[in-house]
């Protein structure tokens, strides 16, 4: 017996068709449905992607799985003459550097360029952290390593693998060996000025960014042309738990770690900090001569489990072990305001893209939906039997019937869980307002208790919250509870086409969104194709 | 032995807690499940305290007579009283008088923790009711079981005729759950309360224990073979019926029923099922008004594949440090190991370190109001 089932998984769909349309689905345990249903229409597990079984090596022990999509823009116009070599900066990503900076030494100078070196506003896309930027449609199913094209990275024990996401290839196209320690956290900007666009943090320290295009021309299983910070955890030789781009950061990033300390970096040295006097105090501290990092955070006790900008970059949200979502402001360093979970750690986070909301997940199976107009927690998602570890707004997705109008007050979210589950949900604020949304007698519900009077209170700015009581936030159900893999999940992220969803043993299951062609009665769907009809969606054909 | 002392204690340096010892525990063949028990229940502070608080306070006449209570409270002692600040000790007594005692315990097999934690939580209520009832007429001696905690029964505990003595194993590990059942044709609600040491808990795979504890007080429809006598409707009657947290006990023992009875086998097996449980934890389905929080302090670890074979070790919180007990070996573990001990999500996994019996201790209320 793999499992005893879910009550919940009565909500996703019953029937076992269409188990034939997935690739790669000789390995599919058994009760492990190829599709879920949702109001729009089905998703369908369009392909998976995994690594190479058998060749992995666990010398470091086992790490957990995440994903980071990377989208590869055209090469650089000067970089076709790459011959890359093993070790040094690779002559195109010289180039591409050489360009912006005159001449400069490499990218070691480039992080004290002003910030109108590159041509950041090109995009209008949003770059919420590493996981939405992805572009428009025009993809090129890859042969060939130089061609630009949208990529899964992902770790799995000592290997960071690369994949073509729009390959039906189950194998990555390219494997990367860490020697030295496991790689856990990996962040990619497009834009990223000096060309190294890719960030990947270990579980001892080290920091690497190279660039992506380069590892892909390289035919080795090794790092090229990469530059080292925190080199054998000179500066911090705790896990690197979190790693992100400053958006629009002129090739800033942040750097996570398991002590509670977060550091900004830009070239490259290693200063070193004064020693944290209390480890409950949130202090800041720069470096003197502007050296490499150029500031550390010491943000809490225990580790930091998650980072992520707001779209615009000018707020970071932050959470870890000690189940504090805090939110700062990033240029002034201020904290802004931030609360408690329910109980336990909190193990991810994400912005919503207009900047209203932030999700966070945590061991105490609640997806919680923070307000940063009321500054607190506005709902509890509930339905999630085991730590939720991934959360995600689906920014692709508008409601039906909103058609411009009016003001888009729905918001589509997804989770995922160490329950092997996948829940969606849509949070609409209108129906929050109401204190308890859950039917008489589903839960001991005697309040009107001073308590909720007391924690709705306005809180004083740049103070934490404490944690709420379980009557004193609405709740939410999950629209849709579909049991993706046989073990647990630790991420998800939507793109244009679809939804990723990533085990912790590092299998990804891409499930394409509903389309006209993958209606249940394709025949008559008309009015399922004209009610997703929306200026910004427009799939593929 | 010594050489894993020193090194514990390098390990630990400064940090080292006054007045703190780790010592390991010898094994007299296969009585790990008692050594795991003992040292969670060692670095169950308050339990620990009070044990030794009442020792002293009663050793005159608690010479007379060898129990399981002065055996344990002799080991305690034991430890507490060595020079070193580690090494390895014999709970020789404690063995001994188990085995005598009970013959369950007696052989050389593999036995289950949870029973011997059951067996001997029981065991030391036993005693003490029994000393209190012998020297009732000395108020004296029943000074650590006057205060009664939240007033329930205080009004019976001058009667003392039937009411159960609360003891201060009780005052730690009691807590009172309600059972609630609702006649679905006379809508009448009838209320039982009944005491627990340890909450067993059914387990299911990649859940979290937030979760188990969210089934164990869901609510169960009593129907067909299995109806509910109404004492209103005076027949049976369909009925609901779901148990809640009336009281939240001061030390939440929670045990993971990993040994499963398995039918078609006709015999158990283990469920090595990932069962995920927080640092922190609270129990919201609960009478009283707040949400009791608590925090994670010792865990014994299940070691194998099945259930008539295999190893038990520890993992105990202390002075904020995680302490791996192995028989005679102590090691000084990362917070973030606890992890391992989850369970697999495969079946058949090389893991078979699995969480089995979690302490959780209250933490002060008033935190969040």
């Amino acid at each position: 017996m793999i499992s005893a089932s879910n009550p919940n998984s009565m909500m996703s769909s019953s029937s076992t068709t269409g188990n034939n349309n997935a690739a790669g689905s000789g390995q599919q345990a058994p009760g492990l449905k190829t599709y879920f249903k949702t109001p729009e229409g089905r998703y369908k597990l369009k392909y998976e992607k995994s690594h190479p079984a058998g060749l992995l090596h666990y010398a470091h022990g086992k790490s957990v799985t995440q994903v980071t999509l990377a989208h590869l823009k055209d090469k650089p116009v000067h970089a076709l003459s790459s011959s890359s070599s093993s070790i040094g900066i690779s002559s195109g990503v010289k180039s591409a550097a050489a360009k912006f900076l005159g001449g400069g030494n490499g990218s070691r100078a480039l992080s004290f360029v002003g910030g109108n070196g590159g041509s950041k506003s090109s995009s209008g896309t949003t770059k919420v952290g590493s996981l939405s930027s992805s572009y428009t449609n025009s993809y090129t199913p890859n042969s060939n390593f130089d061609g630009k094209g949208t990529y899964l990275i992902f770790n799995v024990g000592d290997a960071i693998f690369i994949s073509d996401l729009n390959s039906q290839d189950k194998d990555p196209i390219k494997s990367i060996n860490f020697s030295t320690s496991n790689p856990i956290s990996h962040a990619f900007d497009p834009d990223a000025k000096d060309g190294h666009d890719l960030l990947i943090g270990l579980n001892s320290g080290d920091v690497y960014s190279v660039s992506l295009r380069q590892q892909l021309q390289d035919g080795g299983k090794k790092l090229v042309g990469a530059q080292h910070y925190n080199k054998d955890g000179c500066v911090n030789n705790t896990r690197c738990t979190s790693i992100a781009w400053v958006p629009n950061g002129d090739g800033t990033f942040i750097v996570a770690h398991a002590d509670g300390n977060m550091y900004n970096k830009d070239g490259s040295g290693d200063p070193s900090f004064p020693v944290i006097k209390d480890q409950n105090q949130f202090s800041v501290s720069h470096a003197r001569y502007s050296k490499n990092p150029i500031a550390r955070w010491h943000i809490c006790q225990g580790s930091i489990n998650s980072i992520a900008f707001s779209s615009d970059g000018a707020y970071i949200a932050i959470v870890g072990r000690d189940g504090y979502l805090r939110v700062f402001d990033f240029k002034t360093e201020q904290l802004i305001c931030g609360g408690k979970s329910y109980y336990g750690a909190l193990l991810c986070c994400t912005w919503s893209t207009d900047g209203k909301y932030i999700l966070t997940g945590g061991e105490d199976d609640l997806v919680q939906v923070w307000s940063m107009e009321e500054r607190k927690i506005v709902a509890w998602g509930e339905g999630h039997s085991s730590w939720v570890s991934g959360v995600a707004f689906d920014s692709y997705w508008s409601a039906p019937n909103s058609d411009g109008t009016s003001e888009n007050v729905v918001y589509r979210f997804g989770s995922v869980g160490q329950d092997t589950q996948v829940l969606l949900w849509d949070l609409e604020m209108e129906e929050l307002v109401v204190p308890m949304r859950r039917a008489p007698g589903g839960s001991p519900t005697m309040s009107t208790g001073s308590q909720s009077a007391h924690w709705d209170h306005a809180w004083p700015p740049g103070t934490l919250r404490p944690a709420p009581s379980m009557r004193d936030v609405p709740k939410l159900s999950p629209l849709v509870v579909h049991r993706v893999h046989t073990d647990p999940l630790s991420g998800l992220i939507f793109t244009q086409e679809s939804v990723l969803t990533v085990c912790r043993e590092g299998h990804i299951k891409i499930w394409a969104r509903p389309t006209s062609s993958t209606e249940p009665n394709s025949d008559s769907s008309l009015s399922a194709t004209t009610l997703k009809e929306k200026p910004k969606l427009g799939y593929r054909q | 032995m010594g050489a894993a002392g020193s090194k514990l204690e390098k390990a630990l340096g400064d940090q080292f807690p006054e007045g703190e010892r780790y010592f390991g525990l010898e094994n007299f063949g296969n009585t790990c499940y008692c050594n795991s028990v003992l040292q969670a229940l060692y670095f169950c502070v308050p339990f620990r305290e009070q044990l030794l608080e009442y020792y002293s306070s009663n050793k005159s006449f608690a010479d007379a007579e060898e129990n399981l209570l002065t055996c344990l409270a002799d080991l305690f002692t034991q430890i507490t009283s060595q020079k070193k600040k580690t090494g390895v000790i014999a709970p020789k007594r404690f063995v001994q008088r188990l085995k005598k005692q009970n013959e369950i315990f007696r052989s050389y097999m593999h036995q289950d923790a949870h029973e011997f934690l059951n067996y001997l939580l029981n065991e030391l209520v036993d005693i003490l009711e029994k000393e209190s009832r012998a020297a009732k007429s000395d108020p004296e001696s029943c000074s650590s079981s006057e205060q009664i905690p939240n007033g329930i029964k205080t009004s019976h505990i001058n009667g003392h005729v039937r009411e159960p003595l609360i003891t201060w194993v009780h005052k730690n590990f009691q807590g009172i759950l309600t059972n609630e059942t609702r006649c679905l044709r006379c809508e009448t609600v009838t209320a039982r309360d009944e005491t627990f040491l340890d909450l067993s808990l059914d387990i299911e795979q990649n859940t979290s224990i937030t979760s188990c504890l969210k089934n164990f007080s869901s609510t169960e429809t009593l129907n067909a073979e299995d109806k509910f006598f109404c004492d209103k409707c005076c027949s049976l009657q369909e009925a609901q019926k779901r148990m809640k947290i009336k009281k939240p006990p001061q030390i939440l023992v929670i045990h993971l029923k990993r040994f499963k009875y398995i039918e078609q086998l006709g015999r158990y097996k283990k469920l090595s099922y990932r069962v995920v449980f927080p640092l922190e934890l609270k129990l919201s389905n609960t009478v009283e008004d707040t949400d009791a929080e608590y925090s994670l302090f010792a865990v014994v670890v299940h070691v194998g594949s099945g259930p008539n074979h295999g190893h038990y070790v520890s993992l105990v919180k202390s002075h904020n440090h995680w302490l791996f007990f192995d028989d005679e070996n102590v090691e000084m573990i990362d917070e973030s190991a606890v992890q391992t001990f989850f369970g697999s999500a495969q079946e058949y996994s090389s893991n078979t370190d699995h969480g089995y019996i979690l302490f959780y201790e209250r933490v002060d209320v008033g935190t969040t109001s």
